[in-house]
């Protein structure tokens, strides 16, 4: 339908970490949290449901898990009802699919919800199951399921290549941690020292224990509506979805498509493409969740997303530019270092975070917030997802 | 007290919980590439048609979908680019360390760099630089019910290890 525009109108989240709880569970606890925050809004006005989850069908046994979300929820879906997988980008993949449907005029109101139970009964398959999260056949028998080494490998690049150095990652968790010692809903409620991060359990040199965001346990759910019904739903400010961009080149590491690897051409494709459609340029971004699955990856992100020159995200970070006050502050509620990382929910996570910032209600408000950004990479960097959020439309 | 496992999976295999490819040509048409690798070779696919290498081999191209395609060797030889070793959070398919390289085939190889994990490595000995080459090994097997028997998939995979200097 022409001219319709989508809202992302309110989110909630169940507390995430080692939960003693099922999927179910943590989606119905995440769902409560969501209505809460849209107060009138009933389960059966809601005529889509887009769930996103990777895991499910492998740590907790259920295939084709969408029918059994909007049942537990009380939903009657008459539109979508499916679930969504695309690792670490599941839920910023929801959010862009809604986007799609309630313009076109299919949908008026998508509920996204994402959740992951990452901790099985047995510890051995935490870790074992991250296999699967690759290219199998061939990267997975080569050791980078868990992401650690790739990431080493990435962090040893960057140092090389831009002169980055052991402090400047060490700083982008000390500033994420610091973010999220005031979220309740998060992994962890704790501040870091920098001695505590560069003396901490080495898991693949450079990168320490508090370099990698944790397996986490975790739900988060969102409202998407056309601006009409966003108006019925909600008296406060809208927050509209203005574009973004999915991009990928590639899946085995051996076709990564950088000239190192330190160099993502790739997530410089999909910003290009998610600044275009939302029609706004980097310096424009008044507030950004990037995808901190480790220290290096928030630096390499500020880069290719624009917020500072290639090879210059280490002083970028290590200036403040990231904090409250700075030029982008970027994971304001914590970010997957200290929040963790439930594949699925992570997107909408950031999602909501950008939605409380951009209705003045954030924990570290950013002053006059009106453009937003989130940001996922996928598995081992194969695929890049943005959404970009705004006070007006991007139409 | 009740057993801690399920006694009717006890000796079953299932493809879910399993690192390795299901290599065997009943489930694969690529299964060329691990027979090679039994005698040694690196190997990959090129197109007949438009003259496109791809790394993984594949049953069409990726340029112009044509499924006229021929086996071509790879460099069984690079250098390290990058090493890497991790001691924390390893599969239970590895011992710590768990040392990868990201290993420069030459300029003339049409699939410049691969990822592999290194084997028969020492810790803290692999360089930047160093040489390093394919390693083939075994890797457990698994049954295939066909009609009237079970067949047992003998499998290989590969790796990097050192050039001996």
């Amino acid at each position: 339908m022409a001219g319709r525009n989508a809202c992302i109108v309110g989110g909630g989240m169940c507390k995430w970490g080692v939960r003693e709880a099922s999927y179910i569970d943590m989606v119905q606890e995440a769902a409560k949290e969501c209505l809460g925050d849209i107060p009138g809004l009933k389960p059966t006005s809601i005529d889509g449901l887009l769930f996103a989850s990777t895991f499910v069908g492998r740590r907790s046994a259920q295939a084709n898990t969408a029918p059994v979300v909007a049942e537990r929820l009380g939903l009657k879906p008459t539109s979508i009802c499916a679930r969504v997988d695309v690792l670490c980008a599941g839920g910023s993949t929801g959010i862009l699919l809604a986007k799609g449907l309630v313009e076109s005029g299919m949908s008026d109101i998508v509920m996204v919800a994402g959740c992951e139970k990452l901790y099985t009964p047995e510890r051995w398959q935490v870790q074992y199951d991250e296999i699967a999260a690759i290219d199998h056949d061939w990267d997975g028998p080569q050791g980078i399921g868990p992401p650690p080494l790739w990431f080493a490998m990435i962090a040893k690049e960057h140092m090389k290549h831009y002169g980055t150095k052991r402090e400047q990652l060490g700083m982008v968790s000390v500033i994420n941690y610091d973010y999220g010692y005031e979220n309740p809903k998060g992994h962890f409620q704790r501040k870091l020292t920098m001695e505590d991060v560069l003396n901490a359990t080495e898991i693949a040199a450079p990168l320490g224990l508090y370099d990698c965001c944790p397996l986490t346990d975790g739900s988060a759910v969102a409202i998407i509506a056309s601006e009409e019904k966003a108006r019925e739903l909600s008296d406060r400010p809208l927050v509209y979805i203005r574009g973004g961009a999915q991009l990928s080149v590639h899946s085995i590491s051996a076709n990564w498509p950088g000239e190192h690897l330190g160099d993502w051409p790739h997530l410089r494709m999909a910003a290009k493409k998610a600044y275009e459609n939302a029609k706004i340029s980097p310096n424009e971004v008044d507030v950004a969740q990037v995808h901190d699955c480790f220290s290096i990856s928030e630096i390499v992100e500020v880069e290719e997303l624009g917020f500072c020159k290639k090879g210059e995200g280490g002083p970028f970070v290590d200036s403040g530019q990231t904090k409250l006050g700075g030029a982008t502050p970027t994971n304001t509620d914590g970010g997957l270092l200290s929040c963790g990382h439930p594949f699925g929910a992570t997107g909408i996570r950031q999602g909501i975070e950008i939605l409380k910032q951009l209705q003045g209600r954030a924990i570290h408000q950013v002053d006059k917030a009106a453009i937003g950004l989130t940001h996922n990479l996928s598995g081992s960097n194969v695929e890049h997802t943005i959404v970009i959020y705004g006070r007006e439309p991007g139409k | 007290m009740a057993k801690a496992w399920i006694p009717f999976l006890e000796g079953r295999y299932s493809p879910t919980l399993d690192v390795w490819p299901i290599e065997a040509k009943e489930f694969n048409r690529i299964h060329e590439f691990y027979e090679n690798l039994r005698e040694g070779k690196f190997t990959t696919t090129k197109c007949k048609k438009c003259g496109r290498v791809a790394y993984p081999p594949r049953v069409i191209c990726p340029e112009c979908y044509s499924d006229d395609l021929e086996w071509i060797e790879l460099p069984t030889k690079g250098k390290a680019a990058v090493v890497v070793e991790k001691w924390g959070g390893v599969p239970i398919c590895y011992k710590p360390p768990l040392i990868d390289a990201w290993i420069d085939l030459g300029e003339d190889s049409p699939v410049r760099h691969i990822l592999s994990r290194m084997v028969n490595c020492p810790t803290e000995t692999l360089k930047e630089g160093d040489e390093v080459q394919l390693a083939v090994f075994d890797v457990p097997a698994h049954p295939i019910e066909l009609k009237r028997e079970t067949k047992i998939a003998e499998r290989v995979f590969f790796a990097f290890e050192p050039v001996k200097k």
